[in-house]
C-alpha cells in the first residue's frame, strides 16, 4: 500500500483549513449563547465597567482632573490589556472547555490536524470580541473623559508592527498555558487569570515601572508586553508616552527589535513546551478527564 | 393502589424559531394511559426517541406534563412532588453524575446523605450492594480512574441503595458489556424477590431485556403507547403467524416487493449477508412456505438455509408499527 | 440477598443538616487531594489586589486607600465564592447530570447550596486571611479597631446577607444554559464597582450610593472600613449602626427571597423542561 507523503503546499492547506474551522467553531461558541442585543451589551457592558472602576479611584484622588497624564496613561494602558487576557487566557480556555464542559478534546486530538493550530483558531473569536471591547472603552474615554486621541496623529504602522509581534508574543504565552491545562486538574480554570493578574502588575499597564519597587521593576523588563503596551502608548498617544519615560533610553526601532526578537524567542519555546506537555498529557491519560466538583 | 398511574398524559415541547428553522411543536408524550401496580416489574419498550425517557422524567418529578395526570404511590406529581421525592429513586444509562475526585464509597455516602440515611446504615448497605455488583475491590478507588461501565455500575448502586419503594431504571445497561449488563439483570430480578411491595419501571430498546425480566411491558412509539401487556401474552397474538428465516443466494428489491404483495406474506425483510441474504418472512401459516419457496425457485433463487422461530417482542414491534425498531431509529421506510 | 432491616431516613432539620455536611464533603476534600487551589487561589486575587495598590500609589493616595484595596481583595474572595462556588455552579451541576439527582432527592436545594457554600468557604477563608496578613504587612497597613465585636457582628451579618443573595442568584441559574457563565463573568466587574471594594462608597452620589447597598457586600464593607480605619467614619456612608440594621434585614430579605425563588424557579425549569438541558 502506498501512503502519500504530504508536501509542504498539502500542509499549509491543512494547517489553513483547521484554522479557519477552530475559528469558525470559535465563534459559534463564543457569539451564540443569547440573543445579540443581550451579546452587545455584555459586550460593552463588561470591558467599561472595568474601566470604571479605575475611573473612579483616579477621580476620588485626583478631584476629576481627567486632563492629567497619568489618567490617559492608566486608561489606555487598561483598555489594551484586555486583549492581554483575551489571548493568553483563550487558548487555556479552550483546552478546557473542550475537555470539561464539551468532552471533544479526545475526538479533535485523534483528527489528523494540528493540535496548536486548533486551539489558536480556537481563540480567534474571544480576541476578535476583545478587540471590539477595547475600541468601545477607547471611545467612551474620548466621548466622555476627553482622551486625547486623535486618528490624525496616531502612527498607524508603528502600531501595526507592534500589535503584529505582539499578538504572536501573547499567542504563544496562551499556547505555554494551554498545555500546561492539559496536565493540571480542577484549578486550570484560573491559570489564565493568574498568568494575566501578574502581568498586569509587571506590565507597567496601569501604573509605570518606576511605582513598584526598583528589586520588582526588573521583571517588568522580562515581560515582552511591558514592550508591546510602550510602543502602544508611543504609536496613539507620543506626548503621553514621553511623560512617562519607561524604556524612554529605548527607540521605536529597538523595541520593535526587542519585541520580534522576543517573537521568535517565545514561538520556539512555546512549540516545544508544549509538545513536552501534550506528551505528559497522554502519558498521563489527561485528555479527556472531567476534573470538576 | 397503583405505584404508578397516568391518566391521558401528554408532554409537549416548543422549539423556538432560529434562522434556521421555524418555530414547532414537539410532541413527546400524546395522551398516555397507563397502570403499573405495586409489586410490578414493568418495562417500557421503545426505540430512541419514542417517549420512553420524557415519562421517566415525568413520573420522577424533573418534567411537568403539558396536560394529563401522573401520580406515583398515589400522590400527584404536580401537587406531591416533594413527598414521592421521599420514595423513589432513578438510574439513568451513561450517568456521569457524581464527583470525579471522590471514591466510589464517597460519592455513595454523599448521595445517601440527600436521603437521610445515617451513615453508619448507609456505608453497611453501599458495601453490600457493592459486593453483589462486584464493585467491593473499587470502593476506594476514585471515579475519575472507573471505566464507563464500573461507573455504571456504581451509578446502579446509587440508585438501589435508598431502598426506594418505586424505582425507575432509564436504559440501564446502556454502556455495559455483556457479562455486566447479565450481572445487573439478576441483580434487578433478585431485588425484586427480596421485597414483593418494591416495584420497578424499566425503560429499554433491548428486547431480550424487556423479555426476561417484565412482568408487563408496554411498547412506546412516537409517544404514544401502542400495547401493554405480559411478554407471553403479546407474542400470543402473533402466534398463528409462522415466521420463517430463509438464508438465499440472492435477493434484490424486486423480488423483496414481488414477496410483500402475496397475500400470504404479512412481513417480509431482507439483510444481505457475506454469504447470501437472510430473508425473513411471517406468513399468516406453514401452508403458505410453498408457495413462497415456489417463487423462489422459479426466479432461480436458491435456498441454502431455512428455519422456523417463535415470535420476539421486536416482531410485536414491527406488526404494530410496521417497521423494525432500528428502521425506526433511522428513519428510513424499510 | 439476606431480608434487610428496615432503613431508617431521616427528615426535617436532620436531613437538612446531612445535605450540608454531604454535600460540603467534595470540597472539603477537594482542598487537600489538588493542593493546587493554594497557589492559584490565593495567588491570583493577591495579585489583582497589588494591582490596585499600586494605581493608588501611582496615583499619590492617601495611605489608607491602600488599606481599602487590602480590605477589598480579601472580600473578594467571598464575592468570587460565591458568583463562581455556588451560583453559577448549579450550571456545572446541570451539564454533570447531578442537578436532577438533587432535585428528585427529598433534600432541599437551599441545602445543596449551602452545603456548597460551607464547603468552599475553608478555602475562602484562608484565600482572605492571606491577602489581608501579608497585604498588611507587604504594604505596612495600619489597622484602629474600634470595635471587634461590632466588627464580627458586621462581617457574620454581611456573609448571611451575601450567601443569600447567592442562593437567590443560583435559582436563576437553574433555568440558564451555557449564559449562566457569560452571566456570571458579567456579574463581576460592576459588583466590584458598585460594591466600593476598591474605594468608599461615599464617592458615588447619594442615589446611586444607595442603590448599591442593596448589595450585602457594600453595606458590609463600608461598615468595616468605618470599623478598621481611622478616616473611615469620615469615609462613610451610612452610620455603622444603620448600615448593622440595614444588613440585618437584607439577611433576613435574601434568606427568605432564595427560598422562595428556588422553589419558584424549580417549579419553572421543570415546567419547561430545563432541568436536565446540556451541551447548549
Amino acid at each position: 500500500m502506498e501512503i502519500a507523503v504530504e508536501n509542504k503546499d498539502l500542509r499549509l492547506k491543512r494547517f489553513w483549513k483547521t484554522f479557519k474551522t477552530s475559528a469558525w467553531l470559535g465563534w459559534q461558541i463564543e457569539s451564540n449563547w443569547t440573543d445579540w442585543f443581550l451579546f452587545i451589551i455584555y459586550s460593552i457592558v463588561k470591558p467599561i465597567s472595568g474601566a470604571a472602576i479605575l475611573i473612579i479611584m483616579y477621580s476620588i484622588v485626583s478631584s476629576q482632573d481627567f486632563s492629567s497624564p497619568i489618567f490617559a496613561y492608566i486608561y489606555l494602558g487598561n483598555a489594551f490589556f484586555i486583549i492581554v487576557g483575551a489571548v493568553v487566557q483563550g487558548v487555556s480556555w479552550g483546552v478546557l472547555d473542550d475537555r470539561e464542559h464539551y468532552r471533544t478534546l479526545k475526538y479533535i486530538y485523534i483528527a489528523p490536524i494540528s493540535i496548536p493550530i486548533y486551539l489558536m483558531g480556537r481563540s480567534v473569536a474571544n480576541f476578535g470580541t476583545r478587540v471590539v471591547s477595547v475600541i468601545i472603552t477607547l471611545l467612551f474615554g474620548v466621548i466622555f473623559f476627553k482622551l486625547p486621541l486623535s486618528l490624525a496623529r496616531i502612527d498607524w504602522g508603528l502600531l501595526t508592527i507592534a500589535s503584529i509581534l505582539g499578538f504572536i508574543v501573547m499567542a504563544d504565552m496562551g499556547l505555554i498555558l494551554g498545555g500546561w491545562s492539559l496536565i493540571i486538574k480542577r484549578n486550570a480554570w484560573n491559570l489564565g487569570e493568574t498568568v494575566g493578574a501578574a502581568m498586569f502588575i509587571f506590565s507597567g499597564a496601569v501604573f509605570p515601572l518606576s511605582v513598584l519597587p526598583k528589586a520588582l521593576q526588573v521583571v517588568g523588563y522580562a515581560i515582552p508586553v511591558s514592550y508591546w503596551l510602550t510602543l502602544v502608548r508611543r504609536a496613539m498617544m507620543p506626548e503621553n508616552a514621553q511623560a512617562f519615560p519607561m524604556f524612554a533610553e529605548l527607540s521605536n526601532a529597538q523595541l520593535l527589535l526587542i519585541l520580534g526578537a522576543a517573537a521568535i524567542v517565545f514561538t520556539i519555546v512555546a512549540v516545544l513546551i508544549f509538545r513536552y506537555f501534550d506528551y505528559l498529557a497522554r502519558e498521563r491519560g489527561n485528555i479527556d478527564m472531567v476534573s470538576n466538583y | 393502589m397503583n405505584a404508578v398511574e397516568t391518566n391521558d398524559l401528554s408532554r409537549i415541547y416548543k422549539v423556538k424559531k432560529t434562522k434556521k428553522q421555524p418555530a414547532k411543536t414537539l410532541v413527546a408524550l400524546n395522551h398516555v394511559t397507563m397502570q403499573v401496580q405495586q409489586g410490578e416489574l414493568f418495562g417500557l419498550l421503545g426505540p430512541n426517541g419514542a417517549g420512553k425517557t420524557t415519562l421517566m422524567k415525568i413520573l420522577t418529578t424533573l418534567l411537568a406534563p403539558s396536560s394529563g395526570t401522573a401520580s406515583v404511590m398515589g400522590l400527584d406529581v404536580n401537587k406531591d412532588p416533594d413527598l414521592i421525592r421521599q420514595q423513589i429513586n432513578m438510574v439513568s444509562g451513561g450517568e456521569s453524575s457524581g464527583y470525579g475526585l471522590l471514591t466510589v464509597k464517597e460519592n455513595l455516602w454523599m448521595f445517601s446523605q440527600f436521603y437521610g440515611i445515617p451513615t453508619k446504615m448507609a456505608n453497611k448497605r453501599i458495601m453490600e450492594l457493592l459486593k453483589i455488583v462486584g464493585l467491593d475491590d473499587r470502593a476506594n478507588t476514585k471515579c475519575s480512574d472507573l471505566s464507563t461501565g464500573l461507573r455504571q455500575k456504581m451509578n446502579i448502586v446509587r440508585g438501589f441503595m435508598t431502598e426506594p419503594s418505586v424505582l425507575f431504571l432509564d436504559e440501564p445497561t446502556l454502556g455495559l458489556d455483556v457479562g455486566a449488563s447479565r450481572d445487573v439483570r439478576q441483580f434487578i430480578r433478585s431485588w425484586m424477590e427480596e421485597d414483593h411491595q418494591r416495584t420497578l419501571l424499566l425503560t429499554t430498546h433491548y428486547m431480550v431485556e424487556a423479555d426476561e425480566l417484565c412482568d408487563r411491558v408496554a411498547i412506546i412509539n412516537q409517544g404514544r403507547i401502542l400495547a401493554c401487556d405480559t411478554p407471553t401474552a403479546l407474542k400470543r397474538r402473533l402466534q398463528h403467524d409462522a415466521i420463517f428465516n430463509l438464508l438465499v443466494s440472492t435477493l434484490d428489491d424486486h423480488d423483496l416487493d414481488s414477496l410483500k404483495q402475496m397475500p400470504e406474506v404479512r412481513l417480509a425483510t431482507m439483510k444481505p449477508l457475506e454469504d447470501g441474504v437472510e430473508l425473513e418472512i411471517a406468513l399468516e401459516d406453514d401452508a403458505a412456505l410453498s408457495t413462497v419457496i415456489a417463487y423462489l425457485t422459479a426466479h432461480g433463487i436458491r435456498i441454502l438455509n431455512l428455519s422456523k422461530r417463535e415470535a420476539t417482542l421486536e416482531d410485536v414491534f414491527v406488526s404494530l408499527v410496521g417497521l423494525s425498531m432500528k428502521e425506526v431509529e433511522n428513519g428510513s421506510p424499510g | 440477598m439476606a431480608a434487610q432491616a428496615k432503613m431508617i431516613k431521616n427528615t426535617g432539620w436532620r436531613l437538612f443538616l446531612q445535605t450540608v455536611i454531604g454535600r460540603a464533603y467534595p470540597r472539603v476534600i477537594g482542598t487537600q487531594r489538588d493542593l493546587s487551589w493554594l497557589f492559584f487561589d490565593i495567588f491570583f486575587p493577591f495579585m489583582s489586589m497589588i494591582g490596585y495598590v499600586f494605581v493608588y500609589r501611582a496615583l499619590q493616595a492617601p495611605e489608607e486607600y491602600i488599606g481599602f484595596v487590602v480590605m477589598g481583595g480579601a472580600m473578594t474572595a467571598f464575592w468570587v465564592n460565591i458568583l463562581w462556588s455556588m451560583s453559577s455552579q448549579l450550571y456545572w451541576e446541570k451539564e454533570t447530570g447531578n442537578l436532577s439527582l438533587y432535585i428528585m432527592s427529598p433534600t432541599s436545594m437551599m441545602a445543596i447550596l449551602l452545603g456548597m457554600a460551607t464547603g468552599g468557604l475553608f478555602a475562602t477563608t484562608v484565600r482572605a486571611l492571606v491577602i489581608v496578613i501579608v497585604g498588611s504587612l507587604i504594604f505596612k497597613v495600619a489597622y484602629v479597631v474600634t470595635s471587634f465585636w461590632l466588627l464580627f457582628a458586621v462581617f457574620s451579618l454581611t456573609m448571611v446577607a451575601l450567601y443569600g443573595m447567592g442562593m437567590m442568584l443560583a435559582s436563576l441559574f437553574m433555568l440558564l444554559n451555557r449564559e449562566a457563565w457569560h452571566l456570571a463573568n458579567l456579574a463581576q466587574e460592576p459588583i466590584f464597582l458598585l460594591s466600593g471594594f476598591y474605594f468608599p462608597i461615599s464617592s458615588f452620589n447619594f442615589w446611586v450610593s444607595l442603590t448599591a447597598s442593596l448589595i450585602p457586600l457594600t453595606m458590609g464593607m463600608d461598615a468595616m472600613r468605618q470599623l478598621v480605619f481611622p478616616s473611615g467614619a469620615t469615609l462613610g456612608f451610612l452610620s455603622v449602626t444603620i448600615e448593622v440594621l440595614v444588613l440585618s434585614g437584607l439577611s433576613v430579605l435574601f434568606l427568605v427571597a432564595a427560598y422562595f425563588m428556588l422553589r419558584k424557579m424549580e417549579r419553572l425549569a421543570i415546567r419547561e423542561g430545563r432541568l436536565t438541558d446540556r451541551l447548549n
